[in-house]
């Protein structure tokens, strides 16, 4: 199972997802509309991923925790509280680019 | 690797053909990148027919979390082995995401063009990870990239010759 190519399936018959604070799981559990729970691996020193899930928390997409407050999370969470997430925007990042190559 | 990909996936998803042929660059370690390329230039030819494009494989320049003076032998070996490969390759624009392998193709890269051999743009977007710190990737490639675009209001703030086009991925 570690090792499959996708676990879109999975994420779309989930009613609840609790992942670790990855961008990759994150983004698709959030484009998929599937409330999330993100858990933060707090032995990991310098631990970059938490900006993401802690601004995605400011911003009401997520809930956030670490090991030993996911039992106390999933207790007392209100998933209606959080706020559908907007998807990027590639097609900025295209015209960027056509602009900054001149191909406009 | 993993979210790198993917990210970098999601960035070239609305690119036109003008970007073509697309050399992919992937550490000899990274195990599952290749598949999603396949997968993401498979579904492009489908909408594409001329669509080119082509894998290589570096050493991996760094491990997460070596040591700073090993860092720089493995990276300055990365960098002798990424100059033939770009070399060869001529990109006009490298577009990187900030795994550690592409800072030695982007240094390569700006190498080329001090020595006048090719001008190559680089592009750099920063992952949508990064809300208020530069990965270290950023921090060496925002002094040599031509584009470096930041995902998060914060970023621009702290890095002002960066670009904020809002998220991208």
């Amino acid at each position: 199972f570690r090792f499959k190519d996708s676990l879109a399936e999975e994420l779309q018959s989930a009613d609840l997802v609790i992942s670790h604070a990855g961008a990759g799981s994150c983004l698709e559990t959030l484009e998929k509309g599937k409330p999330l729970i993100v858990v933060i691996n707090d032995r990991l020193m310098d631990n970059h991923q938490l900006e993401l899930a802690k601004q995605l928390h400011r911003d009401g997409y997520v809930l956030y925790c670490n090991c030993s407050t996911l039992v106390e999370t999933l207790q007392s969470m209100d998933l209606s509280a959080l706020k559908p997430f907007p998807p990027g925007q590639p097609e900025k990042f295209a015209s960027f680019l056509d602009k900054a190559f001149g191909l406009q | 690797t993993g979210g790198h990909t993917t990210e970098i996936l999601r960035l070239l998803s609305c690119l036109s053909e003008s970007y073509s042929p697309r050399h992919y660059v992937l550490a000899d370690s990274d195990k599952m990148s290749e598949a999603k390329i396949r997968s993401f230039e498979q579904k492009r030819a489908e909408k594409f027919s001329k669509s080119q494009f082509s894998l290589d494989r570096i050493p991996r320049s760094r491990e997460v979390r070596q040591s700073w003076i090993s860092s720089v032998v493995t990276t300055l070996y990365s960098i002798l082995y990424s100059l033939p490969l770009t070399y060869k390759r001529k990109p006009d624009l490298i577009l990187c995401n900030g795994p550690g392998t592409c800072v030695p193709v982007c240094l390569s890269a700006f190498l080329l063009g001090l020595l006048r051999i090719k001008r190559t743009i680089i592009v750099y977007v920063e992952s949508i990870c990064r809300v208020e710190t530069l990965s270290l990737s950023g921090k060496i490639l925002y002094y040599f990239s031509d584009y470096f675009i930041v995902q998060w209001p914060d970023l621009k703030k702290k890095y002002p010759r960066s670009v904020y086009l809002g998220r991208i991925v």
